[in-house]
C-alpha cells in the first residue's frame, strides 16, 4: 500500500511546495512594493541594467563582498598554532586526559593551621571562652574599644532590627539602599570634612572595587611595596601600570614620582595614583600623610589612602590619619576605610568629593553588584561613630593601654621587636633581625616560631594565664605559580591587639606572659625547626 | 437605635461581645435572621436563630474552623474574614432552653486597636495565605530541560528601538556640544585640569549623562524599614532633570516586586528576628576579626555545619558578603594552567574572581550544551595555547539561576558532559538556594541530583534566607583547603553574630525544625506565585523570559522610553519594579523584572497582573505571538497528549493565536491551570 501511495504523497508535497513558494513570492512582491522607495530603486535597477549591465554585475558582487564581510567574525578564531584533529583524534585525546585534583592536599602546616583554630563559645571580648573550656584573654579581636560589649550599641541594633529586619535583599541601585545607609554615609562625611562618601557592604572587598572603578588600562599607579592584600587584587584587575616604591620611604616615592614623570612627559596625559595605607596592615607603621599630599600635589598624582586599620584609631576623636596629622580629608581624593575592625559594625566606606563618590555608584564592581549592607550594621557605624567623637577619652585609655603592652614587649624581649607605629593597637611583633640572622630562619621558619608562640599562650599550665593573641597571615599563593612572582614578602609577625575591656593591670599580666612564651618558645632545645613536620 | 449599630457586630474591631447582642436582640421588629449575615448567626443566643440552626450544628461549624484553622496553622494569620474569627457560643452549647439572663461567653475576642495595627504590620511583610490551593511543589517535571522559547515582537518594535536610541544618541551628542561651550563647568570631571588628567573617560560617562541620568529616578529609590511584601519608598522630587532629588518627607507603600526576597524571610516579627534579637543581646553585633585569627565563633561554625548538611555537602563555609565569596573563592580553587569554561551570561562577581585567578577564560553560550561541548573538545584536545600541554583541571563555571532571564542552568545536561569530559563542575546558588526545589535545596534539589556530583556548590545568604554573605560548599578536603587559601577568610571580616543566627533560624524553618509546616509552606507559595504570575503575563500577551517555575520573571519592553514609563506607571498604581537595560541587558531587550516572593500571595498577584493588563495596554507591550505559552485551554475531554489530533481535526494546525486574555478570565482560569505544565 504504502509503495503506492508514496509517489502520489511526494507528488501533493511537491505541487504543495510550488504553491507556497508562489504564494510567498507574491507575497514578498506585495510587501516590497508597499516599502516607501521600493519603486525608485526598481527603476533605478532596471535602469542601470539597460545601460550598463557589467556595473549592476559589479555591483551585486560588492553587496555580496559586503554581506560576507558583515557576517565574518571580526577576528581569526582560531591562530596558526591551531592544530587540526579528527573527531576520533579528539574523543582520543578526551578519553586520555586526566585533570588533577581540584584542590592540591593540605600541607603539614596548613593543616595544623586548621586544626588549631581557635573557636570562641559566645561572645567576642576581652576574656573570651574557647571551645577548649578555657577563658582566655582575648587580644586577637579588633575590640578595641569594646563596642562589641557596649549595652548601648546592642539596644540601637535591636531597634535597627525591630524597623528593618536584618538584610536589605537587594543590591544598592535596585531598592537596596535604605535611609539609615545614606545616615551612616552623611555622618562619615561630615565626621571627616568631605563632601560624599559611600558604603559598601565588607570592609575588605572595598579598596579592591575602588582601585579598578577608577584605573583603567594605561594609567599609571605607583603604590606602597607592603600594601595589602585587598589592595594588591585591585591592583591587579585594573590594568594599569604599576610601579612600586619601599614602604613608607618618602624619598623612593619621590624618585619613582619623577621618573613617572619623565616618561610620561611625551606621552597623552593618563591618570596617575598613588595608593597607600594610613596604618600599614602588614608592618603597622605609619604613613607621613603631609610629605605625601605634599608630593601628591607637586607631581601632580591622585591619592587613594587606604585607612583600613587607622580610621577610628588615630586622631583624637578616631577621625583618622588625616586627623592625627593635620591633613585637611579633601587633599586626599579617594579616602577608603572599615566599619568593620575598629567601630565594631560592619561593611567599608570610601570618602571623597561628590563625583568621586556618584562615579563609584554605577561602576565600583562590588557596590553594584552586590547587596547593601544590613541596616543593623549601618546604624551601629553611626552610633559607635559617634561614641568615638562624643567620648575621645575611650581613645587615650586604648593608647594607654598601648603604652602598657609596649612597655613590656618592645624594650624588654631580647627576641622580638614592635613594628607599629606607637599609637596603634594592632602590635606587630617581629624577630629581630640579628635573630633571624644568627639563626638563619627562612620566613616558613619564621612562621612556625610565630605560631608556636600563638601555642604556647593559648595552652598556658595556669587558667588565668592563657592568652588568645593571632599572628600575620602569610598571603596567599595562587594554585599553579611558582611563587617567584612577589619579589616583596611579608615577615612573619605576632599580632597583639589591645582592648580597652582590660584594665592597665590586666594588660601588664598579658604582655608578661606573651614575653615568656616566646622566650621558652625561642629557647626551646627542640630547636623549632623539629617542632612541627616540615613544610612540604 | 439598632439600625445604627453594624450588622456584623465583629466587623468592628472596637465592639465588645457583650455590645453585640443588642443587635441580634431586637429579632421581634426583625422579620427574620435570614437578613443577617450568616456569620452572626454563630454568635447569636436568641431563640429564632436556634430554629434554623441547632447547637450541634454550630459546633460542628466551629470545629471546622477551628481544625481549618490549624491547618492554616503554619501560616501566620488567616486572612478569610468567616475563618478568621473562630468563635464557640458556649451557650448555644446548651442544648435548648435559652438563657436570655446569661451574657454569651465566647472564647473570642476582637483584636484591640494595636493589635490589629501589629498584626498588619506583619501581613505587610509576610501576606496571610489566601487558600491552601495557592500552593505548588517546585520540581523538574522529568525528561530533558527545554529552552524557552524566546518570543519576537513585531519588526516595528525592533526598529523603533533602534531608531529610539539612536535619537538619544545623536541628541546628547547635540547637548554635548552646546553643552562644554556654555556650561563647561558641567563637564569639569571629564576635561584634564591643572596637570590632571581627567577622573572619568568623556567617551564612558556618555552613556551615564546622557542616557541614564533621564531615567536616574527609576533606579535607586531609598526605601526604608523591611523590604518585606511591601516595601516603603522615600518619595522625592528632582528640579533640575534627576541631578539633583529633595525628599519630599512623605513615604509610599508599594508592592515589592523587587526585592530578593524569595521566601519572605525579611521580617522584623517572627520566629527568626526573635532569635537575632536574643542572638545581638548574647553575643553582640560583631565578632570584631577575620574567621582566621579569632573570629570563628560557635554560632558560625554551626551555620556552616546546617548550610552544609541543607546543600548535600560534607562540609561548607560562610563568608560576609556574596560578592567576595565569588572573588575570593576562583583564586583559591584555580590559577595557571587551569581554564575556566564559563556561561556568557555569569554574574560580575564570577568574572572578577576568574579574572583574578589568573587562570584562562572562555565562555560559551547561554545554557548551549552544544556549544559547551564544543569548547570542551576543541580545549581539551587543543591543550593550553602556544605549548599545548594539557589543561591541569577545567573548570566550568554555571548560575543556578540567572537573574536577568529567569533562567535555570541546564544542570542534567551539564552532568552528562561532566561524566564524558572529566571537567570539575562550579555552580553558583545565589538565585535558587531556597528558590527552587520541593525542598529549597537549589537547582540540585530541582531537578532531583544527587548534589554530591557537583564539585563546589556557591550561594550567597542575601536572598532567600534575608540575611548577608554567602557559601561556599564541597567535599572537606576541599574546604579544609580553601580555609587556608581563600583571601577573604584570612583577611576579611567574619559575618557578624545576628546575620549567622538569622541564617540558622531561616534555615531551620525550611528544614521544618523551627515552627514545623511553615517552611514548606514558604517553598510552595513562592512555587505557585512564580508560575501562577508567569502564565498570568503570557495569556496577558506580554513575552516573558526564562522558565515556568522561575520566581525571577522578566518581561521585555524593548523600547527604551517605555523602561521608565513601565516603572512610573507602577508606581503610580504603588507596585515597586525594577527595570533593567543597556548594558546590563542586550541593547535591544529593555525589560522589566517582578522577583517573586513567598510573602505575596495570590492577591497581590492578582493586583499586579492587573497593572500588567493596564499598563499593557496604554504602552503597548502585549506583542507576543502565541509560540512562548498563553495559549487558550483545550476544550474538556481532549488532553495535552490528545492536543495534536484534536488541532489537526479541526484543521487549527499551525495556527498560533496571540494570546490576548482578559484579565477576568486570567483570574478566573489561573490557579487551576497552574497545577498543569503551562501550556
Amino acid at each position: 500500500m504504502s509503495f503506492f501511495s508514496a509517489p502520489s504523497m511526494d507528488k501533493m508535497e511537491f505541487s504543495d511546495a510550488q504553491r507556497f513558494v508562489e504564494r510567498s513570492m507574491h507575497e514578498i512582491t506585495n510587501r516590497f512594493q508597499k516599502v516607501p522607495g521600493s519603486a525608485m530603486l526598481i527603476r533605478y535597477i532596471q535602469s542601470s541594467y539597460q545601460d550598463d549591465p557589467v556595473r549592476s554585475a559589479i555591483e551585486l558582487i560588492l553587496v555580496i563582498f559586503f554581506v560576507r564581510y558583515l557576517l565574518a567574525p571580526s577576528y581569526a578564531t582560531h591562530n596558526n598554532n591551531f592544530v587540526t584533529l579528527t573527531e576520533e583524534e579528539i574523543d582520543d585525546l578526551v578519553d586520555e586526559w586526566t585533570p588533577e585534583p581540584l584542590v592540591a592536599p593540605q600541607t603539614a602546616f596548613e593543616e595544623a593551621d586548621n586544626e588549631k583554630l581557635p573557636v570562641i563559645v559566645g561572645p567576642t571580648g576581652p576574656k573570651s571562652k574557647l571551645s577548649n573550656g578555657r577563658t582566655v584573654t582575648n587580644l586577637a579581636s579588633y575590640n578595641f574599644y569594646n563596642f562589641v560589649g557596649n549595652e548601648q550599641v546592642k539596644e540601637k541594633a535591636i531597634q535597627t532590627l525591630r524597623t528593618y529586619g536584618v538584610g536589605p535583599c537587594g543590591p544598592p541601585q535596585f531598592y537596596g539602599t535604605q535611609d539609615v545607609h545614606m545616615k551612616t554615609e552623611a555622618d562619615i562625611a561630615s565626621c571627616l570634612g568631605t563632601e560624599g562618601c559611600i558604603v559598601y557592604a565588607q570592609a575588605f572587598s572595598t579598596i579592591s572595587s575602588v582601585i579598578p572603578a577608577f584605573c583603567k588600562r594605561g594609567d599609571i599607579i605607583v603604590a606602597d611595596r607592603a600594601v595589602n592584600f585587598a589592595i594588591r587584587k585591585g591592583l591587579q584587575i585594573c590594568r594599569s601600570t604599576i610601579r612600586y616604591y619601599e614602604h613608607n620611604n618618602m624619598e623612593d616615592l619621590e624618585r619613582v614620582l619623577q621618573k613617572v614623570v619623565k616618561e610620561q612627559s611625551k606621552k597623552p596625559l593618563t591618570r596617575r595614583f598613588i595608593v597607600t595605607e594610613g596604618l600599614s596592615e602588614t608592618v603597622g607603621d605609619c604613613v607621613d600623610l603631609p610629605k605625601l599630599v605634599e608630593l601628591k600635589l607637586r607631581y601632580k598624582f591622585r591619592l587613594m589612602l587606604d585607612e583600613t586599620w587607622s580610621f577610628g584609631v588615630l586622631g583624637r576623636t578616631g577621625r583618622g590619619l588625616t586627623e592625627a596629622q593635620n591633613v585637611d580629608a579633601s587633599q586626599v581624593d579617594m579616602l577608603v576605610g572599615s566599619l568593620a575592625g575598629p567601630l565594631c559594625a560592619g561593611g567599608g566606606f570610601c570618602a571623597g568629593s561628590t563625583d568621586v563618590v556618584e562615579h563609584q555608584r554605577i561602576s565600583a564592581a562590588s557596590y553594584t553588584f552586590s547587596a547593601a549592607l544590613p541596616a543593623m550594621l549601618a546604624t551601629t557605624a553611626s552610633e559607635t561613630l559617634n561614641m568615638l567623637q562624643t567620648t575621645p577619652e575611650i581613645l587615650v585609655q586604648c593608647r594607654e593601654n598601648i603604652k602598657t603592652m609596649r612597655a613590656q614587649l618592645d624594650p624588654r624581649s631580647d627576641w622580638v621587636h614592635c613594628t607599629s607605629s606607637p599609637e596603634n593597637p594592632v602590635m606587630l611583633l617581629v624577630l629581630k633581625s640579628d635573630v633571624v640572622n644568627s639563626r638563619r630562619l627562612t620566613t616558613q621558619e619564621q612562621e612556625r616560631v610565630m605560631q608556636e608562640c600563638v601555642d604556647e599562650l593559648t595552652k598556658q599550665k595556669t587558667l588565668a594565664n592563657g592568652v588568645l593573641i593571632t599572628r600575620l597571615k602569610s598571603m596567599p599563593v595562587a594554585p599553579g605559580s611558582n611563587g617567584k612572582d612577589d619579589q616583596w614578602k611579608l615577615q612573619p609577625a605576632l599580632k597583639v591587639c589591645i582592648t580597652t575591656g582590660l584594665s592597665k593591670k590586666e594588660i601588664e599580666k598579658a604582655g608578661v606572659t606573651i614575653r615568656h612564651a616566646i622566650t621558652k618558645v625561642l629557647t626551646r632545645k627542640t630547636s623549632s625547626k623539629l617542632a612541627l613536620p616540615a613544610v612540604s | 437605635m439598632p439600625q445604627r449599630l453594624p450588622r456584623n457586630p465583629f466587623a468592628s474591631s472596637t465592639t465588645t461581645t457583650t455590645v453585640a447582642i443588642p443587635s441580634d436582640r431586637p429579632t421581634t421588629r426583625r422579620p427574620s435572621t435570614s437578613k443577617g449575615n450568616r456569620l452572626t448567626q454563630f454568635f447569636t443566643s436568641s431563640p429564632k436563630s436556634k430554629e434554623q440552626q441547632s447547637a450541634h450544628e454550630a459546633l460542628l461549624a466551629a470545629v471546622a474552623a477551628q481544625q481549618q484553622h490549624l491547618l492554616n496553622n503554619p501560616s501566620p494569620h488567616i486572612s478569610a474574614p468567616s475563618l478568621s474569627l473562630p468563635t464557640i457560643s458556649l451557650s448555644t452549647a446548651k442544648a435548648g432552653e435559652a438563657n436570655m439572663d446569661e451574657p454569651p461567653t465566647t472564647l473570642f475576642q476582637p483584636p484591640s486597636v494595636a493589635e490589629a495595627k501589629r498584626q498588619a504590620r506583619i501581613d505587610a511583610q509576610f501576606g496571610p495565605l489566601g487558600n491552601q490551593s495557592h500552593r505548588y511543589v517546585s520540581k523538574h517535571v522529568g525528561g530533558e530541560l527545554a529552552d524557552p522559547v524566546i518570543d519576537e515582537p513585531p519588526y516595528y518594535y525592533l526598529l523603533t528601538t533602534y531608531i529610539s536610541y539612536l535619537v538619544l544618541i545623536v541628541f546628547g551628542h547635540v547637548r554635548d556640544f552646546f553643552g562644554k561651550r556654555f556650561r563647561p563647568e558641567h563637564y569639569k570631571h571629564l576635561k584634564s585640569a591643572n596637570g590632571y588628567a581627567a577622573l572619568n573617560s568623556d567617551f564612558d560617562n556618555f552613556y551615564v549623562r546622557r542616557l541614564k541620568l533621564r531615567i536616574e529616578d527609576c533606579f535607586a529609590r531609598p526605601t526604608t524599614g523591611v523590604p518585606g511584601r511591601y516595601i516603603t519608598l522615600m518619595d522625592r522630587k528632582t528640579d533640575d532633570f534627576n541631578k539633583h532629588f529633595q525628599f519630599t518627607g512623605t513615604y509610599t507603600e508599594t508592592l515589592n516586586m523587587s526585592s530578593y526576597n524569595y521566601l519572605g524571610f525579611a521580617q522584623s516579627e517572627g520566629p527568626c528576628a526573635d532569635a537575632v534579637e536574643e542572638t545581638i543581646k548574647k553575643y553582640g553585633i560583631s565578632s570584631a576579626s577575620p574567621r582566621a585569627d579569632a573570629g570563628t565563633s560557635d554560632l558560625a561554625l554551626e551555620v556552616e555545619d546546617k548550610v552544609a548538611k541543607f546543600v548535600g555537602k560534607p562540609a561548607s563555609m560562610v563568608f560576609s558578603m556574596g560578592f567576595a565569596t565569588n572573588a575570593t573563592s576562583f583564586p583559591a580553587l584555580v590559577g595557571k594552567g587551569d581554564l575556566i569554561i564559563s556561561d556568557e551570561l555569569n554574574h560580575a562577581s564570577i568574572r572578577i574572581g576568574a579574572r583574578l585567578s589568573g587562570a584562562m577564560i572562555t565562555s560559551f553560550r547561554h545554557n548551549d550544551m552544544g556549544a559547551l561541548e564544543k569548547k570542551l573538545r576543541e580545549n581539551i584536545s587543543q591543550g593550553q595555547p602556544r605549548t599545548h600541554r594539557p589543561w591541569k583541571k577545567i573548570l566550568v563555571v554555571v548560575e543556578g539561576l540567572y537573574s536577568m532571564e529567569g533562567t535555570m542552568c541546564d544542570l542534567p545536561g551539564i552532568l552528562k558532559l561532566k561524566k564524558k569530559y572529566k571537567f570539575n563542575l562550579f555552580v553558583d546558588e545565589a538565585h535558587s538556594i531556597g528558590a527552587l526545589g520541593p525542598r529549597g535545596r537549589g537547582v540540585c534539589d530541582y531537578f532531583g541530583v544527587d548534589s554530591a556530583e557537583v564539585d563546589i556548590l556557591m550561594g550567597t545568604l542575601t536572598k532567600s534566607f534575608g540575611a548577608n554573605g554567602g557559601y561556599v560548599a564541597a567535599e572537606k578536603h576541599i574546604i579544609d583547603k580553601l580555609r587556608a587559601t581563600n583571601a577573604a577568610t584570612l583577611y576579611g571580616e567574619s559575618p557578624t553574630p545576628p546575620v549567622l543566627m538569622q541564617i540558622l533560624s531561616a534555615l531551620k524553618i525550611i528544614t521544618g525544625e523551627l515552627v514545623p509546616g511553615q517552611g514548606e509552606e514558604r517553598l510552595q507559595r513562592i512555587a505557585f506565585n512564580s508560575r501562577y504570575l508567569r502564565l498570568g503575563l503570557k495569556r496577558l500577551g506580554y513575552i516573558v523570559y526564562g522558565h515556568d517555575d522561575s520566581p525571577i520573571i522578566p518581561i521585555v519592553l524593548y523600547n527604551p522610553a517605555k523602561m521608565p514609563a513601565f516603572s512610573h506607571e507602577m508606581l503610580r498604581r504603588k507596585i515597586s519594579v525594577v527595570i533593567v537595560g543597556y548594558p546590563a541587558t542586550p541593547l535591544i531587550s529593555s525589560r522589566a523584572r517582578f522577583c517573586v516572593s513567598a510573602a505575596h500571595n495570590k492577591d497581590d498577584m492578582d493586583r499586579l497582573l492587573a497593572a500588567c493588563d493596564e499598563i499593557g495596554n496604554v504602552l503597548q507591550l502585549k506583542f507576543s505571538t502565541g509560540v512562548a505559552g498563553g495559549a487558550e485551554n483545550l476544550p474538556d475531554g481532549v488532553t495535552p497528549g490528545m492536543e495534536e489530533e484534536w488541532k489537526k481535526a479541526n484543521g487549527l494546525q499551525g495556527v498560533i493565536q496571540p494570546p490576548r486574555w482578559s484579565l477576568r478570565e486570567v483570574i478566573a482560569n489561573g490557579v487551576q491551570d497552574v497545577k498543569q505544565p503551562l501550556r
